[in-house]
């Protein structure tokens, strides 16, 4: 499953940097930030594709020099999940709006997330990578079951229905993820099966980076 | 191993030290939750923006409020409203009820409905107003901010957040705020908590009126 070397790191560090003048764009910002809808899931995950391009960018030294820290990718897929379960508090959402300081720190934190998730999702392997993953997705489910039930707006800032929007949105994109993580899971292990014990013992070692 | 074992841990306590920070120590989940926890542990003084209203000639809101003798229970609204507010305006009203039934026992207490729709919400618009929800003037008071930056100033200091809902309404977080003889706001309680509301600023309002 790896994936074509095609893009170059300019390529790729310049994608990075318009996305993310793009999202801090004030007008781009306020428009996404109107909805709570739009601001989890448009702004969220752009943010962290930004953060993915830019560590797609750097150059192989530094990466080297990450995995020293990220064995099998453990402490980025930690550190992301910790970020996310942060970021998902609804207090986050009104505090981005008003103070400055927590709108940087969010971006910076999404960045980083998109970055981490880079860097440690290939040498993570499967039983990381579905540790990871069966964290994040119940505890996204969750929190969009309590957006779409919560008879009170959790957020000052954002209607009622946007928010039982958002978290109908949350539960089936976990649903999805994790469905799709699972067909491609069944994949990877039926094509080690195939290709038989010599493939199998390749397999077992951590993936090289 | 030991590294990524070290920055993970190390990750751990850095989120952790940033939740407890963001929820008030796991207390709160939502901004609405921490502005009332906050104004609980530290009273918020109303800023000096100047209102009037029926039978209220322009005056700052701190001098209205600052009496030094009556606790005023405090809520947001707009007379276009149709929703949340007339739910305000019954429980008010039942606020009303309750202190004209039982006097100014505990101490005296009033009640003050604070128009942020102020280009709207004229003195005129909130007489007619008043007299549509059966307001007692000697409890319960209407007033408006000209001035729209005042009444950002207001909203942003009192932490109260309007959404225009896309309907022609406005959603905010309508809420029983309680003020003080000083004019500072002591406590925010939700509108189903009236009783406790009242029975707060009552004890309020009693516990200092011994002194003078």
């Amino acid at each position: 499953m790896k994936l074509p070397a095609a893009p170059s790191r300019t390529f790729l560090a310049g994608m990075a940097a318009a996305l993310l003048c793009l999202l801090a764009w004030p007008n781009v910002r306020h428009g996404l930030e109107t909805s709570m809808t739009l601001h989890m899931l448009v702004q969220y995950p752009l943010l962290a594709l930004a953060g993915y391009l830019l560590a797609a960018a750097l150059p192989h030294r530094w990466t080297a020099r990450l995995h020293l820290w990220n064995a099998h990718g453990i402490s980025g897929l930690f550190a992301a999940a910790l970020m996310l379960a942060i970021l998902m508090i609804p207090r986050v959402l009104d505090l981005a709006l008003v103070d400055g300081r927590i709108e940087i720190l969010k971006y910076l934190a999404l960045l980083a997330c998109g970055a981490a998730i880079r860097l440690s999702w290939r040498p993570a392997g499967l039983l990381v990578q579905g540790f990871f993953l069966g964290n994040v997705l119940p505890m996204m489910a969750v929190v969009g079951n309590l957006y779409e039930t919560s008879p009170l707006r959790v957020c000052n800032a954002y209607l009622l229905d946007d928010q039982a929007r958002l978290g109908q949105m949350l539960v089936w994109m976990a649903a999805a993820i994790a469905a799709a993580w699972f067909a491609w899971l069944v994949r990877t292990l039926m094509g080690r099966d195939a290709a038989g014990m010599t493939a199998n013992d390749e397999a077992t070692k951590p993936a090289t980076h | 191993m030991l590294r990524t074992a070290l920055l993970s841990a190390m990750l751990a306590l850095a989120a952790y030290a940033a939740a407890a920070w963001l929820t008030h120590d796991f207390q709160v989940w939502t901004a609405e939750g921490a502005r009332r926890l906050e104004v609980a542990l530290q009273p918020v003084s109303s800023p000096a923006v100047e209102v009037d209203g029926p039978g209220i000639g322009p005056q700052a809101l701190p001098q209205y409020l600052a009496d030094g003798q009556s606790v005023t229970l405090v809520d947001f609204v707009y007379t276009r409203c149709q929703t949340v507010c007339l739910a305000m305006g019954s429980s008010f009203q039942q606020l009303q009820r309750a202190l004209q039934e039982r006097g100014g026992q505990g101490g005296p207490v009033r009640l003050l409905s604070i128009s942020f729709d102020g280009g709207h919400d004229t003195p005129g618009v909130l007489q007619a107003y008043a007299a549509r929800l059966s307001a007692d003037p000697v409890l319960w008071r209407f007033v408006r901010v000209p001035d729209p930056r005042g009444t950002q100033r207001l909203l942003a200091d009192f932490q109260v957040v309007v959404v225009p809902d896309g309907r022609g309404d406005f959603e905010h977080n309508a809420a029983l705020l309680v003020v003080d003889q000083k004019g500072r706001l002591v406590r925010i309680f939700d509108y189903a908590e009236q009783q406790l509301a009242l029975d707060y600023a009552r004890h309020l309002a009693g516990a200092a009126a011994p002194s003078p």
